[in-house]
């Protein structure tokens, strides 16, 4: 597009934001958001997600740096490119006394647009979240799903090209969950999105791309698949069958092996954790061939830790851990 | 990956989320209970003031309406500036955090914003003392002796008076949008008000100040004034009113929300 010349959605450099002179909320921030990304933004609480997220939609102003979207600085009075944001803040507040329909009509107006567009698409986005029946109904009495729901209407009205998600799965029950998750993916096909959430099984599930934020710094911005490459292999768990002595008789066999640091049998179940230098193709090959020596059948395999959650924590620990690593690494890579 | 977005079929109205932000407020403004409470105490005192001496009058006193109405108008800066400043200091601030956000996120100016929470505080209190100050200038004129009052006395006394509580309105809204609490916006729009004021009072007599102004209110109503001196007061009321409201505008579009 001629007034978006990068073709990126969101491009930030050097984002930096200090509370006050007091709190240092996001330091050095710079991401590139192509379009058709779904980003998940992961981060232990206070690591600056919702800052992100608030100097995105120019709720915030940076202390230093910046931040574009489709191609703009993004400020106070960007409303034009807010135009193109659809978002759901973290727990989504409604104005007392108005109902779906009175609040999504303030909303649409507040986008600008007119009376021949809003009525009808307000009037779809309410059957589509299932809320026709309250429709008229105050939205003070509504339960965490509903609001939820009119929250989503709400993010969709302006029919946004960017999706801005905070925690949009928290405090809904595992129905409402799934839906929510469904949406994500569906709307994800043509939408570019950005969804912070707690739950990395829901990251897991709908996001292509992941951002890592630790105190207020970006300590892994790619692919999903990429992060998940990160993740420590080291620990297994197998379901056996076979006679309880041969189980036996090859878990000690097993501990004879210098491959496993860890070896664990419960009843029919072998826990089983690598030491870290081995490769552990060649680790579960010999496993394996313990096993069938001693007339195991092996029923299941699986890696322990949910896959995502577990690089996310790798992360964490690895940057917390690196010390005053960290800024002789920066001014390298600044260099 | 990279589609370019469809061109919308329709033109966005960008008058529109001032509107929207406007008449909220007006609805929301007009719906609070303090607001409903200085309409009722306002107009009550002013009716009861008023068959007082209606009651002087029917026993052989003379009474004039411009007397009255200068002294109700009076009340009505004096009495009711601190109810002024609650009304109007928390139009900003006590939407802070969530609820700010489910409207500043979307396509809306923080400039569209505070104009139009500006206007909105400006219709709903402008707009109820200038009904107000009709029904009992008209109940004065027919109640009391009304051959005192001037019309246009009393349309300049009803601007002048309104033009001060722009002023006051306009500082309330001010700092809403600057501070973060309602009660800290309320302290220091009440110690600004009274301190420009009193500093005000020590001008040399010939500049038009408030309190000169409420002291001419009879004579303003029975039409005897300084046309220039009452238009340069009025004038100097609304510019400062709208220089406040230009700081505010520029300063909280530099505020994180």
């Amino acid at each position: 597009m001629a007034e978006n010349p990068s073709g990126l959605v969101v491009e930030s450099f050097k984002l930096t934001k200090i509370y006050q002179n007091r709190q240092i909320a996001l330091n050095d921030v710079t991401l590139r958001l192509e379009p058709g990304c779904v980003l998940g933004l992961l981060g232990p609480n206070g690591a600056g997600k919702t800052t992100l997220l608030r100097l995105i939609l120019g709720l915030h102003r940076p202390t230093a740096g910046w931040v574009k979207l489709f191609g703009k600085i993004m400020s106070p009075n960007a409303a034009a490119s807010r135009r193109r944001i659809g978002y759901i803040p973290t727990n989504p507040q409604f104005p007392a006394g108005m109902t779906p329909i009175t609040y999504l009509d303030y909303m649409a107006r507040l986008f600008g647009l007119p009376l021949e567009v809003r009525k009808p698409r307000l009037a779809s986005l309410i059957r589509a979240v299932d809320l026709l029946n309250v429709s008229g109904d105050p939205i003070a009495g509504f339960s965490n799903g509903m609001t939820s729901r009119l929250a989503v209407a709400t993010s969709l009205i302006n029919e946004p090209d960017l999706l801005i998600w905070d925690e949009p799965t928290h405090g809904l029950d595992p129905e409402a969950r799934r839906s929510m998750l469904e949406l994500i993916k569906s709307l994800a096909k043509e939408k570019t999105l950005i969804v912070s959430s707690h739950n990395l099984s829901d990251i897991d599930e709908v996001c292509n791309h992941a951002a890592v934020l630790s105190r207020g710094h970006l300590i892994y911005f790619g692919s999903l698949q990429d992060l998940k490459g990160r993740m420590r292999r080291n620990h297994y768990e197998l379901d056996l069958d076979g006679d309880q002595k041969n189980i036996a008789k090859a878990a000690g066999a097993i501990k004879g092996l210098n491959d496993f640091k860890s070896v664990q049998v419960r009843q029919r179940r072998l826990e089983l954790r690598m030491a870290d230098d081995v490769n552990n193709s060649s680790a579960l090959a010999n496993l394996f061939m313990t096993l069938a020596d001693n007339k195991v059948t092996l029923v299941s395999i699986r890696s322990v830790g949910q896959q995502t959650e577990q690089a996310f924590l790798d992360l964490v620990e690895k940057e917390e851990s690196r010390g005053f690593a960290r800024a002789y690494q920066q001014q390298s890579e600044a260099a | 990956m990279d589609t370019p977005a469809l061109p919308k079929a329709y033109k966005i109205n960008r008058f529109l989320p001032y509107w929207a932000v406007f008449q909220a407020d007006l609805k929301q403004n007009l719906r609070s209970w303090l607001f409903r409470a200085w309409v009722f105490l306002s107009l009550a005192a002013a009716f009861g003031y008023m068959l007082y001496r209606y009651g002087a009058k029917q026993v052989g006193f003379i009474q004039p309406a411009s007397t009255l109405i200068s002294e109700l108008l009076t009340y009505v800066v004096l009495g009711t500036v601190t109810i002024i400043l609650m009304l109007t200091g928390g139009t900003i601030c006590s939407e802070r955090g969530t609820m700010a956000d489910s409207v500043l996120s979307r396509g809306i100016s923080r400039f569209q914003y505070f104009f139009g929470k500006w206007h909105a505080r400006l219709a709903a209190i402008l707009g109820s003392y200038l009904v107000m100050s009709i029904i009992v200038m008209v109940s004065a004129y027919c109640l009391l002796h009304g051959e005192s009052l001037s019309l246009w006395g009393a349309a300049v006394a009803i601007l002048a008076v309104g033009a001060i509580l722009a002023v006051v309105i306009t500082i309330g809204v001010t700092l809403s949008a600057l501070v973060n609490t309602t009660m800290v916006s309320i302290a220091i729009g009440w110690m600004l008000v009274n301190a420009s004021c009193f500093l005000l009072s020590m001008l040399p007599d010939n500049y038009p100040t408030p309190d000169r102004m409420l002291k001419n209110l009879p004579n303003i109503l029975r039409g005897m004034f300084d046309l220039t001196m009452m238009s340069r007061f009025i004038g100097i009321s609304l510019g400062v009113s709208l220089a406040v409201a230009l700081v505010g505008m520029v300063l909280f579009a530099r505020r994180d929300v």
